[in-house]
């Protein structure tokens, strides 16, 4: 430790720190436009100038390391005569706009200027003005304004990995620009807006819609992916305004999504359902709440009654909070069926008995940069955690070695010391070599269940890299990706990966769908276990069989069914022959209308209390930051009503927060005996098709309310629906590049515009789900046929 | 010779006056002298106004009836900062904005609440571009509920009607802002 | 007259090795090779000869090579700074055009003392005929044995690359060259850390200009002492002086530090048409300006300059007559600044082009009374507060022009024209 003096004040810190870091964790304000405490010192405002004893110019606080029995001044004179002059300099090009910026109120240009600045210009010469680039439909940018503080340019290069923004010619001319001119495509861009200090980069979607004075400040958690990002939501009038990250260490820093930070705009989508509504004789009727209930509760009980409970399934949205999940299994457990399932995109269900009280991660997020090896299987980390990315580029930057086994050699931002890239049916395989290669290594009998897999395959060189890194660089980690857990074969997957892991005592991590994925197995949403993890009398059968085997009466809580599911020509054919479709839904959209027989108008996560279990199990519950529209009612309250119309024990709650208590209760007085895995389910044998599709759910075609984000729709208009394709097939399949072609799946076909994308192995064509336009097609990873 | 004491001197005054007033009433001293400043304004510049027909003059600073103002193009004036809506003590001034088309900043709502008005003048104190101003407007009502607002047309319109007395009115007050 | 760094140029062809070694080049490297000299002993001479940074600063090289031995382990370099661009300074090139060897021996002389294993020389980027000339030079010297992996036999590696600029005044910047020669863009980086522990590639680096560096080895063949002698104390050795203006014979003088000025304009044939000296700048643009009755008093060195109010800088003398306007002059100057500002930092980004443009205004006739005192305000904001000494360099003219000639400024505000024609 070593003892300074600023401003009088005594104080003892770390050597290595820098002035404006000890001055501000004893609340000493050093003025500062270039220093932010995520990036690297760049030392470029000279704003935060301070006068330090024996040190003849003024020093900038940012970039000073602390020394024994330094004083600083702050405030002298000396520092006070630097900080003014900076500011005026600052001030002399940019532009007295503050009236139509809308940083304006929110600005530390704005505010500093206040303090330090003069109350005339001293500057009669002419003004600057620089062209604004076109950063795409989420960035707005005024340039002139920029102050050159190169905070945008550091995150890019240092937090996202990608050098998208950077400063070109010198002297005054300096300015921010696009290497190429082109828009912005980082997954976490938006953070640039919160990083300028003036108003150079704003929100797009905000643009000119509020000031920072009339907005309240509320806080909730980021509803789609399985990190729990802290949000504050600005509202102004029962609307939101604009979205931004709320410093959390543990889980975002400073940073959000782009997703988190702009689906909001999807909240006043025009397809809202406002009203509940019922299908009489093929008309539909807005009805009151009453009547709505009452008859979806008699058709449901009617069903399970005449049809039996086994002829009854209910679907609910990974992203729907804990205490849905948990009254909606109590519900229909309640009336007899067991048939329950969040898991929307999966096929493969075989372990599911030997699976932990939740899938989730084993280390915590921000452990993810202490670790030293860490293996992807069938993940596009970037698009699928954004966030978790950033953790795991910052790992890389300390040294990690990071490997992936990916059907499609997706880009991400660190780098990667080996990339196996191959056919989807072959992840199995290549996860088998890097244990055959340990097995081999390390002289260790095979186990049983595998051995005689494990003789065909060879070992590449590659593989025994990745295989000799894990086990040697400790801590070690291994991410299951949403393809590996959408895989036809990802019991096998998962029984693999935790093969690997107890040989080379790495921890085998799931990246999961939606924002509580780790709720929904907690509250009961799965077909064979209860409320944290409690046996059934009755088990259910999973979504995969629901919708194989139709049944008589679907009840869906947030789901659009033909875009959130993993098969859906097989859902909507189940749905057609269906005597009852109730779905809780804030959409009133052509699909529901059509197949649904009852809809009722549910609230969005904004609009409710509730609580999300990130994929940590870190529980974060939140309020409702606006109220519902019209007829819209949270999803817990219709639930909640409907267990009382039903008779329904123990359904009397007034709040949220008692349904928490309740499960946190049921928790701390229950553990989850899984059963240990004798024998892993790993059957490496695959059919290959000729065709193979490849499904992934592009980062902004996730859940209903990113795909109604128009201004992320648009940003995202490179990732646009299509048979994504490498060169060689096109020119095997005789198709055209940019021209349209004809994918048949199960008897079905669509015309797509083909794309040529050379990141597709042979042998597959990608084609995403999550489109209205491929809604007809199968399942994930089925056979198709292509042509024009 | 009796000494003169204050007593004999009080005396004497009682009398007197009781003269004076009786000479007084009896030519009608005090309706003369009444008739003499009746007399004077009688012949004197008038100075009465004939209210509503007439009006007194009014300062270039008169707060009355607020308006939306026009550059000489045609442009409104307004750029939706809302500082004046920040200032409102009274809480009239409601604004929503949005870029317009061609990328500018603009308002889409621009209502001002005639009765929670308090007619400060904050708002055009606050205004960067003297879009909002008080006119010196005082005539007018309201026959319904409601007509209390006025949206974003009709102060333009109230602007528009009265733009050369307005600009006249910030002319003359130039020098002292 | 004694010279050191242009020891060959009576040969008529200079630059080549045959030149150089006939002027007993290379021998010292041989023998420091063959007696394994301690990099102290090196150290100390230079220390005891009082060999001061030719590049502008005039800090003492011994002791920045000191800095450099008591560094980590590992790799680490010696840069030798040929970007030479203050403006009226030609004294490098002409190092580089006539004695390229002299300075590749000093290079490796200073590799060894520092225990560096490799050096840049890092030109201009408009030199190209100099550059040719040194990488010519530097190809005899490794084809030579003088240069590369174990140099005349004695087991010390060291690896000598030509690198070149783009043009960028502010890459003559020690920092910002760094910068640009790991092929990032030339921005003068923050000190602390400095070079000599966080240099190129992050490793411990000494920056040296040419003349410092060719200058090494005549120190260590003929020996401290000698090269105090040349010229005063703490100033020792002699200077190449760019003398260019309104003289009658601008060019290159080597001449031993603390020259009377008086005798160094007479060497460069006085002033034009036999007009009278107005003003000087000493050492180059960036230098405070000093008029004519304060520097015909002054001996130039390092210390009699400082004391007179200027410093001796590059050592690029430039000499202005009576006919010389000085806001022209200043607005010359004040330009320059603004085109080279990196434009990284605050100040010297906004300032270099708020001084330009008040100056320029001056010059048409546009002044105002107020501008005189904003200008050396300004000056003054400016300099002390940036990451490099640019800042210093632009304020410093504005400063020392506006302290003694303020009124031809003001005789320019007021008439609209110049006091001299």
């Amino acid at each position: 430790m070593i003892e300074l003096e600023i401003d009088g004040k005594k104080v003892e810190a770390e050597p290595g720190n820098m002035i404006i870091q000890v001055a501000d964790a004893m609340g000493v304000y050093i003025p500062r436009f270039c220093y932010h405490k995520k990036l690297s010192i760049a030392a470029n405002c000279r704003m935060c100038l301070v006068e330090v004893e024996k040190i003849g110019k003024p020093v900038p606080a940012c970039a000073t390391p602390i020394s024994q029995g330094m004083r600083v001044f702050t405030k002298s004179e000396k520092a006070l005569a630097a900080q003014r002059a900076v500011m005026e300099f600052l001030l002399i090009n940019h532009p007295l706009d503050c009236p139509i910026c809308d940083q304006g109120g929110e600005c530390e240009l704005q505010d500093l200027a206040l303090g330090y600045g003069d109350d005339l210009s001293r500057y009669t010469e002419g003004k600057r003005a620089v062209d604004d680039e076109n950063l795409g439909s989420l960035i707005a940018t005024d340039m002139t304004r920029c102050i050159h503080c190169t905070r945008c340019v550091r995150f890019g290069t240092e937090v996202a990995g990608m050098r998208e923004l950077g400063t070109v010619w010198r002297g005054e001319h300096m300015e921010i620009k696009t290497f190429v001119g082109k828009s912005l495509t980082s997954e976490v861009s938006g953070n640039i807006i919160d990083l300028c200090p003036v108003g150079a980069l704003t929100s797009k979607p905000y643009r000119y819609t509020a000031r920072a004075w009339e907005l309240q400040q509320r806080y909730t958690i980021a509803p789609h992916d399985c990190l729990g990002s802290h949000l504050n939501v600005h509202v102004r009038r029962n609307e939101v305004m604009r979205v931004v990250p709320r410093e959390s260490e543990a889980i975002n820093e400073t940073w959000l999504s782009d997703r988190d930070r702009f689906s909001y705009t999807g909240l006043k989508s025009e397809d809202r359902l406002n009203q509940p509504m019922i299908k009489q004789s093929g008309h539909w009727q807005s009805v009151s709440w009453e009547v709505a209930l009452e008859y979806m509760l008699e058709a449901l009980k009617k069903v399970i009654a005449v049809q039996g409970p086994e002829q009854a399934a209910g679907i609910i949205s990974p992203s729907a909070t804990l205490e849905e999940s948990y009254l909606f299994q109590r519900l229909l457990r309640g009336l007899g069926c067991p048939n329950i399932d969040h898991r929307l995109r999966q096929i493969d269900f075989a372990d599911q008995d030997s699976m932990p009280l939740y899938p989730g991660l084993k280390v915590k997020i921000a452990d993810l940069e202490q670790q030293r090896a860490v293996l992807i299987i069938g993940a596009n980390v970037r698009q699928e955690q954004p966030l978790l990315a950033l953790r795991l580029r910052k790992a890389n930057l300390k040294g990690a070695q990071i490997f992936c086994i990916n059907p499609i050699d997706y880009q991400v931002n660190f780098n990667l010391n080996q990339k196996l890239i191959c056919h989807p049916t072959l992840l199995p395989e290549m996860l088998a070599g890097i244990i055959k290669a340990i097995l081999v290594k390390q002289a260790i009998e095979a186990p049983t269940t595998i051995a005689e897999q494990l003789k065909s395959i060879q070992v590449t060189e590659q593989q025994q890299a990745i295989a000799e890194a894990l086990s040697v660089n400790q801590p070690s980690t291994i991410l299951l990706g949403a393809i590996a857990q959408q895989h036809p074969q990802a019991a096998t997957l998962r029984s693999l990966a935790s093969l690997l892991a107890e040989l080379t005592g790495a921890s085998v991590n799931l990246l999961t769908e939606g924002a509580n994925t780790a709720g929904a197995w907690l509250a009961g949403a799965v077909p064979h276990r209860g409320a944290v993890g409690l046996t059934q009398d009755k088990l259910g059968q999973t979504i995969a069989e629901l919708f194989a085997e139709p049944r008589k009466a679907y009840v869906l809580f947030n789901v659009e069914p033909a875009q959130d599911c993993a098969n859906p020509k097989q859902v909507t054919k189940a749905l057609q022959q269906a005597d009852l479709v109730v779905a809780l839904t804030p959409y009133n959209t052509p699909y529901l209308q059509q197949h649904a027989d009852v809809l009722l108008p549910i609230a969005h996560h904004a609009e409710t209390s509730g609580t999300y279990v990130n994929a940590e199990g870190e529980w974060q519950s939140f309020a409702a930051v606006v109220s519902a529209p019209e007829q819209v009612k949270p999803g817990w309250k219709v639930l909640r009503v409907l267990g009382n119309l039903a008779d329904l024990a123990d359904f009397n709650y007034t709040a949220s927060t008692e349904i928490r208590d309740e499960l946190q209760g049921m928790l701390a007085n229950h553990s989850l005996k899984v059963a240990k895995q004798v024998q892993p389910r790993i059957n490496l044998a695959y059919t290959k098709h000729p065709l193979t599709r490849i499904t992934e759910w592009p980062m902004y075609r996730v859940d209903g309310l990113v795909r109604r984000a128009l201004p992320l729709q648009q940003a995202a208009s490179h990732d646009s629906v299509g048979i994504r394709i490498n060169s060689k097939m096109i020119e095997q399949l005789q198709l055209a590049a940019g021209g349209l072609a004809t994918v048949e799946q199960a008897g079905e076909s669509v015309t797509l515009p083909v794309i040529l994308d050379e990141r597709i192995p042979q042998g597959c064509a990608l084609i995403a789900g999550g489109f209205a336009e491929t809604e007809v097609l199968a399942e994930s990873f089925g056979a198709i046929t292509i042509h024009v | 010779m009796m000494p003169l004491t204050s007593e004999w001197l009080g005396v004497n005054e009682k009398i007197m006056n009781k003269l004076k007033h009786f000479f007084k009433s009896f030519l009608l001293w005090e309706l003369l002298v009444g008739l003499k400043l009746t007399g004077r304004y009688l012949f004197s510049k008038k100075i009465t106004v004939q209210f509503p027909e007439e009006e007194t003059p009014r300062s270039a600073r008169f707060r009355g009836l607020l308006a939306l103002r026009r550059y000489p193009n045609g442009e409104e004036r307004c750029i939706a900062c809302k500082l004046c809506e920040a200032v409102c003590p009274a809480l009239a001034i409601t604004i929503e904005a949005e870029p317009r088309a061609d990328g500018s900043r603009r308002t889409t709502k621009y209502e001002v609440d005639f009765f929670k008005c308090i007619y400060c003048g904050f708002c055009e104190e606050s205004c960067p571009v003297d879009s909002i101003v008080a006119t010196s407007q005082m005539h007018y009502h309201f026959e319904k509920r409601g007509e209390n607002i006025f949206t974003k047309e009709k102060l333009l319109a109230v602007g528009d009607k009265y733009e050369k007395e307005i600009a006249a009115n910030r002319t003359k007050d130039s020098a002292y802002r | 007259m004694t010279n050191v760094c242009y020891r060959t140029l009576q040969f008529d062809e200079p630059w080549t090795l045959e030149a150089y070694e006939s002027v007993g080049g290379y021998q010292v490297l041989r023998r420091i090779m063959q007696e394994k000299t301690p990099c102290d002993q090196i150290i100390n001479e230079l220390k005891e000869a009082s060999l001061r940074g030719r590049g502008g600063a005039g800090f003492p090289t011994g002791v920045k090579w000191s800095f450099m031995t008591s560094a980590s382990q590992g790799a680490k370099y010696v840069v030798c700074n040929a970007d030479e661009s203050e403006p009226g300074t030609c004294k490098d090139r002409d190092i580089l055009r006539y004695n390229p060897h002299q300075l590749i021996e000093g290079m490796i002389i200073a590799g060894y003392a520092m225990g560096c294993t490799s050096g840049y020389i890092y030109i201009r980027g408009e030199f190209t005929e100099p550059f040719a000339r040194v990488e010519t030079a530097l190809q005899q010297a490794k084809a030579a044995g003088l240069v590369g992996s174990n140099i005349l036999e004695s087991g010390f590696d060291f690896q000598l690359e030509t690198a070149i600029g783009a043009g960028a005044y502010i890459c003559g910047e020690e920092t910002a060259l760094l910068n640009s020669l790991e092929g990032k863009k030339g921005f003068p980086r923050f000190k602390p850390p400095f070079p000599a522990n966080v240099g190129l590639y992050g490793r411990p680096t000494t920056v040296n200009n040419v003349e410092t560096l060719a200058s090494v080895p005549v120190i260590l063949e003929k020996g401290a002492k000698w090269f105090l002698e040349l010229g005063k104390p703490n100033n020792g050795g002699t200077k190449i002086f760019s003398v260019t203006g309104h003289v009658n014979k601008p060019g290159n003088y080597e001449v031993p530090l603390g020259i009377p000025f008086k005798e160094l304009l007479e060497l460069a044939g006085g002033v034009r048409n036999g007009n009278k000296l107005k003003a000087v700048i000493p050492g180059g643009s960036s230098m405070p300006v000093l008029p004519a009755e304060i520097i015909m008093e002054t001996d130039m060195d390092y210390d009699s300059l400082m004391k007179a109010g200027s410093m001796l800088g590059t050592a690029a003398v430039i000499v202005m007559d009576e006919t010389t306007c000085m806001v022209k002059a200043l607005e010359c100057i004040s330009k320059f600044y603004m085109e080279e500002s990196c434009g990284q930092c605050t100040p010297c980004r906004e300032g270099t082009g708020w001084l330009h443009r008040v100056i320029h205004r001056i010059e048409n006739g546009q002044g105002k009374p107020e501008d005189l005192d904003n200008l050396v305000r300004v000056a003054k904001n400016i300099e002390g507060r940036t990451i490099c000494a640019l800042g210093e360099a632009a304020a410093w003219p504005v400063g020392a022009f506006m302290k003694h000639f303020r009124d031809e400024f003001a005789y320019h505000i007021q008439h609209k024209k110049c006091l001299v024609g």
